[in-house]
């Protein structure tokens, strides 16, 4: 799919929101299968939702996989999960600096990488992303670097070091990969994110420490659409931003959860919770708290892991995309005339 | 009659309690089941065990399906189900309702354990360190009271100082620990308490790494921890040590959700379990003098949340063994909704705290008042 | 560096934090003493641990309460501000909050967060701060304590256990300071479930307080909580139970609280010239820890005092040099000081932990034997690796005397009786003198020292501080 030359962004809006404590704890990130969603929560469980029907998470099929374990298709830290065009799982983890492939059902099929700062070793692989081959990019947090592996494990390149200079990382987290290749890497000790050329040139980065718009604060996800948009999960910020192909800050959410199916259920048979909801405001409950992951599907569905709050928030984006004859060029400078 | 922690003569044994805990807050409702109930149905949509699978032992009440070894030992007259039971305004947190079952405080935080304060009776000139034996990390509450010495027993077949070491250098460790705490003249109360704990410590695993060398069994118990548990209680008691009271607990109960397949297991594990131990011991001809006390604490809620159930009141406990009177005690709490606490939770028929007096008098025979705080109304469930 | 200071500096490292590793105490005791003291009575000095580190690995803010013990326990460990945290663990025991009836972790994660800010603090704020904490609220059921109908117990134990001491006041002004605390509560938090828990803050309901006119102490007004903490501050009584506290904390084990009404001091001149330090300076603990800390009784209280759990696991995991950073073993560490009698966030009742040798029975002294050898038995371990390096230093061969020795001096230094000293030449005879020539020797010679500091570990000196 070619990029658009610009959008009308109509809107963002909330669609509605997945899991809940309990079933969701601690969820570091999710993976986007069809109707299918693939929670991975800090545990080491995996749990399946539905979107039409997440209350009937835990019935015949929709068992929660995987779990707490160093042995084969369990995890101890683990930070990342994608799921490939045969759509069986592949999940990262920071404590045994593993890289394991599971099916669906959560049968193991094959683990590589173990510890270590040489070619073809991790110190606390967090992030993931396939390329359009299928290769993976794997953020090596403690060695500060991101490396390029094969499906099967097998090392294909390395780049970065640690330090706050241009291509330089400290602690990177998210990555991702766009569909021209290029790699984009959440540096979260750096409070900001860096785009690479495919073999880890350097292009741009996006951010600085803070609070303000277009600032971070730790950014543990990102993530970017098929429009070229760059979204960043801004952990320490609690919020998501969203910035153009150019860079270019454009909005940011921060929340705006309502009760998932399960969850409204869950309150329903508990008489205590339901007064002390009624009694409290409302407005912390909708915030994101330490999101952890952002996804966005091929419909353009964000999903944030709001790790803070246990739950997945999902969002549409509705835009329309421009051509040039559509919209000017841009101009060099503002006008006063605006109609 | 103040226990000394040996046995008496063949007929005179000194009782012995086996207390099992079942960690989470077991789904009494779902363990005895009103089978016949409709109310029962329409409260269970999901974690409900079907019409025709549980196991009858009336026209009302049923044993859970995996809880079949169970019901037979009830069939045998083994088994004394105390049901209902729980105290006023019983606490839905987990800690606190533990806590209170542990140290009979429903109303302020209590620091003494029924148990502490009964092995304290037992046991009071402290002759025999195993009198009290907990397996498992770390002491429960119910089990500790100042100055009274419990074991507390990780790894049977691993138990004492330094296990850390391997099997070949421990034993001359050992050694070196045995002098590093030789008492000295005049090094002072603290360092002359320390060397006697020490000194203790290992007399105590001494002692108890006899367990496992006398033991010899035909029973083979099932893999998981409620079945390892209380196959080291039978190795102990066994072994003649002069043990009193055991405690062990079985995790697990706090099925919020997945309550099936796992409160199934949970039953299956738990029953399989007992139904070993007891049979064990009956082919030593050890099990005359043994009662075991099954207890959570506290039941669920009565309608399922369409995945497991939520914490509630309303539980059940059972006395198991031969000593004991089989058959239903206290009353089923009622299930009719106009009678629901807070129009979703069972109310409790029964105080545990005559529960406990009625093992304390009847069974250990020591006065009950001052450990449960209190005179309950007592069951006439031994034989 | 002479070596006295060296065990000087080792001692107010041990007792003002938790121990401190060789490189550590080599560096420290560089400085004066008493400029040591000044860095550590003013954290501020040095940075805070790390928290992004902790939220990214191990989810401070929405923890359990065993990964929150764990990450105190880190924070012993690898604080740049010791006196801060031990101030921590020291107010925890005081104000003695239990988790078992307070079932929020955020509520007792903030709690303790707080006794970490005030920890060096003016008495006046950091019973304040106390008396508007949820979790202390909840726990003495100040909450329930209405203009209409009083509920005594935060009042009584403010008195009796967090200020004055059972005998220096009456029922009367018992119910006085109950009344004047009336309408302090707290917000009802939003529920558990579905979202995890969120914080609570401090409320106050003017409709519920009971601002009638009061006496209290011989002082008569509209009073207020405030007003109550500020006359509690200016007894002396508060003073020498305060001071008492802190003697038995930080200097050698008194008898438990309850006998403090009739048991007198173990030193009295030593409370007498605390207490003067917190009157003179009105309540500034900073002042009062100065004084502790500078003074000769504090100097030669080495190795009489029993160690808490959370003292004797930070200490060995120093020791060991292992959990530099976040990791997964740190919900093990926590539940380990439990096994041995200390649930951190949750002491057994509002008198807090007993201390001395109630630390010590025959299952927690197993427990502590086992946590310290087993921490020991790597000989990888940083902590070992750099004693080992420091003995192969000496060159050639090592006497077994001299072995035991070099072992004892750099595990602590720790002081240990003829017999300890006697147990461990013996084994170390046995082994015959200390080689590093080969590689081999190498080897078997870093076994031998860190199974000799395993012995040290083990050892009766060893539970004390």
């Amino acid at each position: 799919m070619a990029r658009p030359y610009a959008l009308l962004r109509a809107g963002f809006p909330y669609v509605k929101t997945l899991g809940m404590r309990r079933v969701t704890n601690d969820p570091v990130d999710v993976a986007l299968d069809d109707g299918m969603y693939y929670v991975l929560n800090r545990s080491g469980i995996i749990a399946r939702l539905q979107w039409d029907d997440d209350g009937s998470w835990d019935v015949g099929d929709l068992k929660p996989i995987a779990g707490s374990g160093a042995e084969d298709g369990k995890f101890l830290w683990p930070a990342t999960i994608l799921i490939d065009r045969a759509r069986t799982l592949w999940v990262s983890d920071e404590n045994t600096h593993r890289i394991t492939n599971i099916t669906r059902e959560g049968e193991f099929i094959s683990k590589w990488g173990e510890r270590g700062d040489g070619e073809g070793r991790f110190d606390g692989p967090a992030g993931m992303a396939f390329d359009s081959d299928e290769n993976v990019y794997v953020s090596d947090s403690r060695n500060h670097r991101i490396q390029k592996y094969t499906k099967d494990g097998r090392f294909i390149l390395q780049w970065g070091e640690f330090g706050s200079a241009e291509g330089q990382m400290n602690m990177p987290w998210g990555l991702a990969v766009d569909e021209m290749g290029s790699v984009y890497v959440a540096d979260w000790r750096n409070d900001r994110v860096q785009k690479f050329t495919a073999e880890g040139q350097f292009l741009s980065a996006i951010g600085r420490p803070g609070s303000d718009d277009g600032e971070f604060n730790r950014p543990t996800g990102v993530a970017v659409d098929g429009h070229g948009d760059v979204y960043v999960a801004d952990a320490g910020n609690d919020r998501v931003q969203l910035f153009s192909q150019e860079g270019r800050y454009v909005e940011k959410f921060i929340g705006d959860a309502s009760l998932s199916k399960m969850a409204r259920d869950y309150m329903l048979t508990n008489a205590g919770p339901l007064r002390q909801r009624e009694m409290t405001s409302l407005e912390p409950q909708k915030r994101f708290r330490r999101p952890r992951s952002v996804r966005v599907d091929d419909q353009f569905r964000m999903f944030v892991t709001d790790m803070g709050s246990m739950r997945v928030q999902v969002y549409q984006k509705d835009a329309e995309p421009l051509t040039p004859d559509l919209i000017l060029p841009p101009p060099r400078s503002p006008s006063l005339v605006t109609n | 009659m103040a226990g000394n922690g040996k046995s008496l003569d063949g007929n005179g044994k000194q009782p012995v309690l086996v207390v099992v805990q079942m960690t989470g807050g077991n789904d009494f409702l779902n363990t005895l089941i009103p089978y016949t109930n409709p109310v029962y149905y329409d409260s269970r949509k999901t974690v409900g065990i079907p019409e025709g699978q549980a196991l009858p032992i009336d026209d009302t009440l049923a044993f859970h399906p995996q809880a079949a070894p169970l019901k037979e030992m009830y069939e045998h007259g083994k088994v004394a189900v105390i049901q209902g039971i729980g105290y006023e305004n019983s606490s839905r947190s987990h800690f606190r309702a533990m806590d209170i079952w542990h140290t009979c405080e429903p109303d302020k935080i209590g620091d003494e354990g029924w148990l502490g304060r009964a092995v304290r009776k037992l046991d009071p000139e402290k002759e025999n360190v195993l009198t009290a034996v907990n397996f498992g990390r770390g002491l429960p509450r119910a089990l500790s009271a100042p100055g009274v010495p419990v074991s507390s027993v990780g790894d049977l077949d691993n138990y004492g100082l330094m296990t850390g070491i391997e099997e070949k250098h421990r034993m001359e460790a050992l050694d070196i620990f045995k002098e590093m705490y030789a008492p000295a003249i005049g090094s002072g109360p603290v360092m002359d308490y320390l060397s006697q704990t020490g000194m203790d410590v290992l007399k105590g695993a001494d002692v108890l790494k006899q367990a496992p060398a006398k033991y010899s069994s035909e029973i083979e118990y099932a893999d998981n921890s409620i079945a390892k548990s209380l196959r080291d209680v039978a190795r102990v008691h066994l072994a003649d040590l002069g043990t009193r009271v055991f405690y062990t607990n079985h995790g697990g109960y706090d099925n919020h959700a997945n309550e099936y397949p796992d409160h199934p297991r949970l039953m299956t594990e738990l029953s399989g379990a007992i139904m070993d131990f007891f049979q064990d011991l009956k082919q030593h001809d050890a099990g005359d003098n043994v009662v075991m006390l099954v207890f959570t604490e506290f039941g669920r809620r009565m309608k399922d949340n369409g995945s497991g159930t939520d914490h509630g009141s309303g539980g059940g406990a059972f006395l198991i063994g031969d000593p004991i009177q089989g058959g239903l005690y206290a009353e089923y709490p009622s299930i009719r909704p106009d009678d629901w606490l807070y129009g979703e939770d069972m109310r409790h028929t029964y105080d545990y705290r005559g529960l406990y007096a009625t093992v304390l008098e009847q069974w250990l025979r020591i006065d009950s008042p001052e450990i449960v705080g209190g005179t309950y109304e007592q069951l006439s469930v031994l034989r | 560096m002479a070596a006295q200071d060296l065990s000087l500096t080792a001692h107010l490292m041990r007792r003002a934090g938790f121990g401190a590793t060789r490189a550590e105490l080599e560096r420290l005791a560089e400085k004066p003493y008493e400029e040591l003291v000044e860095d550590l009575l003013h954290p501020e000095r040095f940075p805070e641990v790390e928290r992004d580190l902790l939220d990214r690995y191990l989810s401070e803010p929405f923890a359990t309460i065993p990964v929150s013990v764990g990450i105190w326990i880190y924070r012993m460990v690898n604080t740049k501000r010791p006196l801060e945290e031990k101030m921590t663990l020291f107010w925890h025991h005081v104000f003695a909050t239990g988790f078992s009836k307070i079932q929020n972790v955020n509520a007792m994660v903030r709690q303790v967060e707080s006794f970490r800010r005030h920890s060096l603090s003016n008495l006046r704020g950091i019973l304040t701060a106390l008396s508007k904490d949820p979790a202390m609220i909840f726990w003495l059921d100040n909450s329930e304590n209405h203009r209409d109908e009083i509920n005594e117990n935060y009042g009584r134990e403010l008195l009796e256990l967090f200020s004055m001491g059972v005998g220096n006041y009456s029922e009367d002004d018992i119910k006085n300071c109950a009344k004047a605390f009336t309408g302090w509560t707290f917000a009802q938090p939003i529920p558990l479930y579905p979202q995890g828990e969120f914080p609570t803050e401090f409320e106050y309901r003017t409709d519920d307080h009971d601002d009638g006119v009061k006496t209290f102490l011989g002082e008569t007004g509209q009073l207020d909580g405030s007003h109550v903490i500020d006359i509690i501050v200016r007894q002396s009584a508060t003073a020498r139970f305060v001071s008492r506290h802190l003697y038995n904390f930080f200097v050698a084990d008194e008898a438990q609280v309850p006998a403090w009404s009739e048991a007198p001091p173990r030193d009295p001149a030593a409370i007498d010239a605390l207490a003067k330090a917190f009157e003179s300076s009105n309540g500034d603990i900073r002042s009062v820890m100065r004084v502790l800390f500078n003074s000769d009784f504090f100097k030669k209280a080495r190795y009489g005092k029993v160690k808490s759990p959370a003292e004797l696991v930070a200490g060995v995991i120093k020791l060991a040099g292992t959990h530099t950073e976040p990791n997964r073993g740190l919900e093990a560490v926590g539940v380990a000081a439990a096994a041995m009698g200390q649930s951190l966030y949750d002491p057994p009742t509002v008198e807090g932990w007993h201390t001395g040798r109630e630390w010590i029975d025959g299952g927690a002294l197993n427990e502590r034997v086992n946590f310290a050898v087993d921490e020991l038995d790597d000989v990888t371990r940083p902590g070992i690796r750099d004693i080992v390096r420091r003995i192969a230093a000496e060159g050639g061969s090592l006497a077994p005397g001299r072995l035991v020795e070099q072992c004892v001096e750099l595990a602590g230094p720790v002081q240990v009786s003829g017999a300890t000293r006697e147990a461990m030449l013996r084994f170390a005879q046995a082994g015959g003198e200390l080689s590093f020539e080969s590689e081999d020797a190498a080897e078997r010679s870093a076994r031998r020292v860190a199974r000799l500091l395993q012995f040290i570990v083990a050892s009766r000196e060893y539970q004390l501080a």
